[in-house]
């Protein structure tokens, strides 16, 4: 029976996919300023002819109900067109750059985990400690503060001042490593490059904390208060009574219990991580989708906007399946 | 506990009762606020906040667009070539930093507290349809709600924000366009399962109708977590704010917003900290403050809900 | 599934698209931004300038002065370029900051986009008869003092009407590591390598401020993508860094007739790939941009109009010798040349233009190795290069290496990296933080006088600003000195009119109108306004 459901929940998110897709078509037509327009500069050049050339090109003098019709069908097909500005296809363009957002989402959320589940266990074992009212009032901080300007003070500190670690992009020329994934650090490691792989850790640690600060607050405080309710739980004093050792009570007993909500947590901020990178990406010259999205909408670049937002829509959605699937694996009570 | 009885006083007892009832509430929630240290933390710099707001052109040394480029960049009060004209120093167009905070208190906390209120209403409104009626409505409506919530926030405020253009309230519409669903969501759910409950069956047999069920018996069993969500979401409104300054579609910039003036300092952050950093503190303190309430509301009022 | 989940699916879908269709049906129009009072003795001067994201400290203090004077001014931010632009074009905005190019130095494709009668850039919507026909005079006058005195009137009539508040010309603020040697920034804004050279290390990164539209010379419309390519490619003519033409590709010209004129081409000169430049690859080069749909599949260059729209015929005579024949006279044909590269005919016909710009191929100092064109492009020295222009000392092959252009559009994060060293030159570095790199021992910052103009256009056709006693007292009532010296950091030079301080034609006998509140709070009350 399970089997079944977890089919019906991986379909239920196709109808999702899709209907992101027809909203983003649709919203994007409602906005003023024409893509070709906008394409041709504000020195604005080119005669008539021109435009309506360009405007058959991509399709824009048809009516929208056949232009919606025409790019849902190609994007049954994996064609999502070519993108206004950029003259190359859309699929190929976030091919190239999904990688960089990946390795920046994981990168903050492998920093905010490590981070936050100490924090928030050692908070809740040592409960109304100085050590847990400075966890928590740093957790606070993470949350009440702008992205760009964290990440703009990271720079200032940790590039110019002190000059240790680098303040924009992902690697420098000449050391990327093999491509296998496209993600740096994991390609260097899988190549044994080890030089690649400094620099690209090197590189990720800035732009990972400033995007990874929020969820690491969010996340602390999360674990704590999932701990603290374990703690009280009847098994853990029975675990206790038997005369184990504190360490082993937590580590054995508590720890994966309090984890389930915070799994729940991180599905959600996969979301926010996401949609926060535009900011960080931007500050750090990181060259994922996230600033592909942003010029994309400023630029009315509809199949690129379209494309980039699908994207979004399905690693969220993505993101809230495998929560939701774990879920009923590490606590089978729950249906889906 | 504060929700233990509820749902027996009320079935006894037309509309006196439930005002003592809420006025108890209320007086209770009062000193359960005092004990916790952090919610009254919260509350009293809130508190501050909006007092500053309310009094700003008393408070404030300055209008909040007075000032002279004569004057740009002048330092806070304790540093060198400050003057105590302008305590916190002057911007790069030499308005008033202070001024500008204490005026920019009304401007945030608008767009926090409007923002999260629409919001807030929108999502009452159809979650408490939605989750009453069910039917076929319900399902319209909870599977848009689903697709809103597949966009990233930021994008789909940013995308809002190219249709309307700038704009004050523009850029309220763009941060509740989305944000109403997470309302809409915890709306219905509790009202499904406060639906099943004794008290309402009751309420059903006494004759009542639907709409007195749903505002007279309903909603207030369920408006503790609203607040308590409508608290926490007020700080990331404000971020939010801040964020689209940086990509150029925030606040008017003669509207003294601190997450605007927050951008507007970035570039000068190492010639002129003071500029960016001020207002940064200020809304630093606030998110903090509504934070620190909300957590401790949330304590106080549902140990149940967790995960904002 | 269940079939009433799919249903209602397929429900809200449908429901949405239907929304927007009729959405677009009744597209919004923009609301009218302000209501018509009835005329009262004086009333309140209250407007709003628009402008985009980095005019807005400029804009905030001219606000800050306006203020001052007891008018009531809105700043509005625009994050975005086209929306602007609607309402530019629907004649509804008041005031605008804005900012214009004008690489050439001749006033050509300046004045004439921005007071021609519908003119593409004209946002004041001016329009003066008597303008239109100066202007169209000048731009096919062939003598020199002639086209001067055409000029010098409509310089005097547009400081008259005031159609902007004029402002300013920036100067170019680049910097660099002290390790690089021998260069200069260019008042046009292009930083060429090829003559530079670095004491340490022989690889060159540049930070760049935006995304490179195109590698292929014929596809964008773009300052920083012609800032790569013509490290790249060699164009017939070159500019050097103060602004002179001096030949490159081009040996010598002569025009035979003010619509005929004939390039020689230097012997020698061979492409990345070995191929020798021949007056085939010239002719092939601007053919590719005058035809239409001359980029294949379609589609045409964006580099023709306002570029090369007298251009009507490219002509071989033999195999270095070419021949431009013109519709009209068109006095800055040399100028306009600087800024089309030439490109590899054989090349592009055999692997089209979509690969060309994917693998360019130039005759310039460097060739392309890899380039993604929103996150890098790195080229190597071309040994084989013939050498540039001999009117520009130190020629011969490059004397780096490889050089790499990274895109860096965070002002603040620019210029850290040129701070910790990760970049050896940065493009477009704020006023603000001139200071902070001034301090740095490891880093110079170097100015030249740019070729943009910053002014504030007044929508002439709506009041207020349709009475030339308002617009005359904006100008009075700007102490631009002031804004220049503590907002832009003294890096600009005030305009006396449209025109650039060092361009062509630009009128001497005017002053700026000078900062004089007084005379402008009399000229605002005789239009009917209060002061203060």
């Amino acid at each position: 029976m399970r089997g079944v459901r977890v089919l019906e929940r991986i379909l239920s998110t196709i109808p999702i996919v899709f209907g992101v897709a027809v909203i983003v078509f649709c919203v994007m037509r409602f906005t003023p300023g024409d893509p070709i327009d906008v394409m041709m500069g504000r020195e604005g050049h080119v005669s008539q002819e021109q435009i309506d050339a360009l405007r058959r090109e991509f399709g824009l003098d048809k009516p929208i109900h056949v232009q919606l019709y025409l790019f849902l069908s190609r994007a049954v097909r994996g064609d999502l067109g070519n993108s206004l500005t950029k003259h190359r296809p859309v699929s190929t363009l976030i091919r190239e750059r999904l990688p960089a957002t990946v390795e920046l989402a994981l990168g903050a959320l492998v920093f905010s985990l490590v981070l936050a589940i100490p924090i928030g266990v050692i908070s809740a074992v040592r409960q109304y400690s100085f050590v847990d009212r400075a966890s928590m009032a740093a957790a606070f901080l993470g949350i009440s503060m702008p992205a760009f300007w964290l990440g703009i003070i990271c720079i200032i500190v940790f590039s110019v001042r002190l000059g240790i670690l680098p303040s924009y992009g992902r690697l420098p020329y000449g050391l990327e490593p093999a491509r296998v994934t496209g993600l740096y650090v994991l390609d260097s490691i899988l190549t044994g490059n080890f030089s690649s792989l400094l620099a690209a850790l090197r590189h990720l640690f800035l732009p990972s904390i400033t995007l990874g600060a929020a969820m690491a607050a969010i996340v602390a405080r999360v674990m704590r208060s999932s701990m603290l309710e374990v703690l009280r739980q009847d098994y853990v004093m029975l675990a206790r009574a038997k005369g184990l050792t504190e360490w082993a009570v937590i580590t054995r007993h508590a720890l994966v219990n309090a984890l389930i909500p915070t799994v729940t947590v991180v599905g959600i901020q996969t979301g926010v991580l996401l949609g926060g990178n535009m900011i960080v990406e931007t500050i750090f010259s990181w060259p994922g989708i996230g600033r592909l999205a942003v010029d994309a909408i400023f630029n009315r670049d509809y199949p690129l906007v379209q494309g980039v937002v699908m994207v979004y829509a399905l690693t969220f959605v993505l993101a809230n399946l495998a929560v939701d699937i774990l879920y009923t694996y590490i606590n089978p009570k729950i249906k889906l | 506990m504060l929700t233990a009885a509820r749902g027996t006083l009320t079935r006894f007892d037309p509309v006196l009762i439930r005002v003592r009832t809420i006025a108890r509430n209320f007086s209770e929630l009062a000193y359960q606020v005092y004990r916790h240290p952090s919610a009254l933390i919260g509350f009293v710099i809130l508190a501050a906040y909006v007092v500053m707001a309310l009094f700003a052109p008393v408070l404030a040394p300055y209008p909040p667009n007075k000032g002279s480029v004569r004057q740009s960049f002048m330092p806070p009060a304790w540093q060198e070539g400050g003057s105590p004209a302008h305590l916190l120093g002057t911007d790069h167009v030499g308005r008033d930093i202070l001024s500008r905070i204490i005026y920019g208190a009304r401007v945030s906390l608008w767009v926090g507290f409007l923002s999260v209120v629409v919001s807030m209403v929108v999502g009452l409104v159809l979650g408490a349809i939605s989750g009453y009626y069910r039917g076929i409505l319900d399902d319209v409506l909870s599977r848009f709600a689903e697709l809103l919530m597949a966009f990233p926030f930021l994008l789909f405020a940013i995308g809002v924000m190219a249709i309307l253009g700038p704009g004050f309230f523009n850029l309220i519409a763009a941060l509740t366009f989305k944000s109403w669903v997470e309302f809409f969501r915890l709306v219905r759910g509790e009202t499904i399962s406060e639906k099943t409950k004794e008290y309402v069956e009751a309420a059903r047999a006494q004759g009542q109708s639907n709409f007195a069920i749903i505002t007279g018996e309903i909603l207030p069993n369920i408006i503790h977590s609203v607040v308590v969500l409508a608290t926490l979401r007020v700080g990331y409104m404000i971020i939010t704010e801040a964020s689209l300054s940086f990509l150029g579609i925030g606040v008017q910039p003669g509207i003294p917003a601190w997450g605007s003036m927050v951008d507007d300092g970035r570039d000068y952050l190492r010639t002129a900290w003071w500029v960016s950093t001020m207002p940064g503190l200020a809304l630093l303190l606030l998110v903090l403050a509504i934070n620190l309430f909300g957590e401790g509301l949330r304590d106080i009022l549902d140990p149940r809900l967790k995960v904002d | 599934m269940r079939m009433r989940y799919v249903f209602v699916w397929f429900v809200v879908l449908l429901a949405m698209f239907a929304g927007s269709l009729s959405g677009c049906a009744t597209k919004a129009e923009p609301s009218p931004s302000e209501q018509q009072e009835p005329v009262l003795e004086l009333r309140t001067l209250s407007f709003t300038i628009d402008c985009e994201n980095y005019n807005k400290a400029v804009a905030e203090a001219v606000a800050q002065q306006l203020r001052e004077l007891g008018v009531d001014v809105q700043v509005r931010v625009w994050g975005d370029w086209a929306v602007l632009k609607e309402a530019l074009l629907n004649k509804e905005r008041e005031m605008l900051m804005n900012d214009w190019g004008n690489s050439t130095l001749d006033p050509y494709d300046l004045l004439n986009p921005k007071f021609e009668t519908g003119g593409r850039g004209n946002y004041a919507h001016y329009s003066n008869p008597r303008v239109d026909d100066l202007l169209k005079k000048g731009a096919t006058g062939t003598d020199a003092a002639e086209r001067e005195k055409i000029y010098r009137e409509v310089q005097e009539i547009l400081y008259d009407d005031a159609p902007w508040v004029f402002g300013y010309a920036m100067q170019e603020i680049e910097a660099s590591r002290k390790t690089v040697q021998n260069w200069v920034p260019a008042t046009d804004s292009r930083i060429n390598l090829h003559r530079v050279s670095l004491t340490e290390g022989d690889t060159l990164v540049v930070g760049i401020r935006a995304t490179i539209e195109s590698l292929d010379p014929a596809n964008h419309r773009n300052r920083i993508a012609e800032t790569v390519i013509r490290n790249m490619f060699d164009g017939l003519v070159t500019r050097t860094p103060d602004g002179r033409v001096v030949p490159e590709i081009a040996e010598s010209w002569e025009a035979i007739s003010p619509t005929l004129w004939e390039f020689k081409i230097r012997k020698g000169i061979t492409f990345h790939n070995g191929e020798p430049l021949t007056a085939d690859d010239v002719k092939f080069t601007f053919d590719r941009i005058i035809t239409e749909g001359g980029l294949g599949n379609g589609k045409s260059s964006p580099r023709k109009a306002g570029l090369l729209d007298p251009v009507t015929k490219v002509e071989k005579v033999d195999d270095y010798t070419v021949r431009f024949h013109l519709s009209a006279p068109w006095p800055i044909i040399l100028q306009m040349l600087v800024h089309q590269q030439i490109v590899p005919k054989d090349y592009v016909e055999r692997v089209g233009s979509e690969e060309f710009a994917r693998k360019p191929i130039g005759a310039g100092p460097f060739k392309f190795v890899e380039g993604k064109l929103d996150e890098r492009v790195v080229m190597e020295r071309y040994d084989g290069y013939y050498g540039g222009s001999p009117d520009i000392p130190v020629a011969g092959p490059a004397k780096i290496k490889r050089a790499i252009f990274e895109v860096i559009p965070e002002t603040s994060t620019r210029v850290a990296a040129l701070q910790s060293g990760q970049a050896h030159i940065i493009q477009s570095v704020p006023p603000e933080l001139v200071p902070e790199l001034d301090k740095d021992p490891n880093c110079e910052v170097k100015t030249v006088e740019g070729t943009r103009v910053y002014f504030l256009e007044m929508n002439v056709t709506r009041p207020p600003f349709d009475d030339v006693r308002v617009r005359q007292a904006m100008n009075y009532a700007i102490d631009w000195d002031l804004i220049i010296e503590k907002v832009l950091g003294g890096y600009a030079t005030r305009l006396n009119g449209p025109l650039l301080p060092h361009g062509f034609a630009r009128h001497t006998g005017l002053s700026p109108y000078p900062f004089d509140p007084d005379r402008a709070r009399q000229l605002l009350r005789d239009a009917g306004y209060r002061t203060e």
